[in-house]
């Protein structure tokens, strides 16, 4: 019974304070989107025509490695058990892509455009059989800055 | 081309999330998994009390007995070994199992006492030490037989097998499931086990009427018990007695019960043999 006990603590534990992390996570993302916005991201290889001479072009990037809470994972695993969709897991797919590429923006905060975005998961937790799990994203690409229009 | 930047998509409109409830999602999960574990588990179970039902006890014998011998400590039996080895004989011309049980006496302190397949019965030492009359003992001893006679080791040996395997390879070990199914079996378990445990009772009791002409003393053990402060549910050494019902009191109340509608005498008890004092 104490077995039973440690699990449901556990998992409001893990469903508690994985909501509050990514409440405020998305509130800070959706407010930094919007004011990096001006930075426009391409996956672009080339601009076609230039506005203004290129000052500099520079690689960039952005990484970001999100845990899994408890909750999540427990959840994921009966959804291993039926298959489908694996609802779970999607929020934090989505807040690791948007928080590496607006990292990789505050990184450069001159820059007009980034040129060549590409964003690929990174693999530190592969292989760990038991260990908790988590998402992680790289984005890179190449930042281009202009004399000043 | 002319660059106009966007932004990404807010919360409510984000298409790569779904808009449900998480709870929801796990509820759903769980409750279809607990469906669907307990219904296997419930044909399983039900498989395997058919195929005990085929094993013979000359079977058993033959296919545990290598197990049984392996758990004998190999020392000749002591004066308090042959003395509980001559009490199960008596008892068994009245509750026969169908082989020769063979029983075991341990150093535990803690009072408890198994039915293992292939005729071996374990006894401990803190048992005995619980003990007043011979009338008690042989109560708890014909309990055990009565576990053997109506095949109960067995089952409940395949039952365990069978949630084992179920957890492990149907859920898996490390997707932390397992912490939640493990008790939740239990308690199917232990439900399974309340039938069992008090046609086990039922049995022994007619076996005690059969072999002193009556039924006193049946229930010193869990008096004693009582008197010495055991009962509560969480003691672990005390599942098995403790299995079939909550407390103590229930149980002294329903082997009343059970003497009653039989129809079953009261008399003297004996006292235990010099060799078990
Ligand atoms: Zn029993």
């Amino acid at each position: 019974m104490s077995q039973l006990a440690i699990f449901v603590v556990l998992l409001a534990l893990g469903y508690g304070f994985g909501r509050m992390a990514e409440s405020r996570h998305y509130r800070s993302i959706v407010e930094r989107e919007q004011r990096h916005a001006r930075i426009s991201t391409l996956t672009l290889r080339t601009l076609e025509s230039e506005p203004a001479t290129v000052r500099r072009t520079q690689l960039v990037s952005g990484n970001v490695v999100i845990s899994v809470d408890y909750f999540k994972r427990v959840a994921a695993g009966l959804r291993g058990f039926f298959g489908g969709n694996v609802q779970a897991y999607e929020s934090l797919v989505d807040r690791a892509r948007r928080e590496a590429v607006l990292r990789l923006k505050e990184s450069c905060p001159g820059a007009a455009h980034i040129l060549n975005l590409r964003v690929e998961t990174s693999s530190i937790y592969k292989g760990r059989g038991n260990g908790i799990g988590s998402v992680e994203v790289l984005a890179y690409g190449t930042a281009v800055y202009f004399d000043v229009e | 081309m002319k660059l106009k930047p966007g932004i990404e998509s807010l919360d409510t409109d984000n298409v790569n999330v779904s808009h449900t409830s998480p709870l929801r999602e796990f509820a759903i999960l769980l409750v279809s998994a607990f469906a669907l574990l307990a219904l296997v588990y419930v044909l399983l179970g039900l498989l395997i009390d058919r195929a005990v039902d085929w094993i013979d006890p000359a079977t058993e014998k033959a296919v545990f007995g290598q197990l049984s011998s392996a758990l004998d400590d190999g020392t000749p039996p002591t004066n308090a070994e042959a003395s509980l080895q001559d009490l199960v004989n008596r008892i068994q011309q009245c509750l026969d199992p169908g082989y020769q049980v063979e029983v075991d006496l341990v150093a535990e302190s803690a009072p408890n006492a198994f039915a293992l397949p292939g005729g071996r019965m374990i006894v401990t030492q803190g048992l005995i030490d619980q003990m007043e009359s011979e009338n008690g003992l042989a109560f708890v001893l014909a309990h055990e037989l009565g576990h053997f006679a109506n095949r109960d080791h067995l089952r409940g040996l395949g039952r365990g097998v069978v949630l084992a395997a179920l957890s492990s390879i149907v859920l898996g070990t490390d997707s932390g499931l397992d912490a939640v199914f493990a008790p939740a079996s239990m308690a199917g378990q232990a439900r399974f086990s309340r039938e069992r445990e008090s046609d086990a009772d039922r049995v022994s009791l007619g076996a005690l009427q059969c072999h002193y002409q009556h039924v006193s003393g049946a229930d010193a053990f869990f008096r004693a018990l009582k008197t010495a402060g055991y009962g509560d549910e969480s003691e672990p050494a005390y599942v098995h007695f403790f299995a079939s019902h909550p407390d103590v009191d229930s149980r002294i109340a329903s082997l009343k019960r059970l003497s009653r509608e039989a129809g079953y005498a009261s008399g003297r008890e004996r006292p235990l043999p010099e060799a078990l004092q």
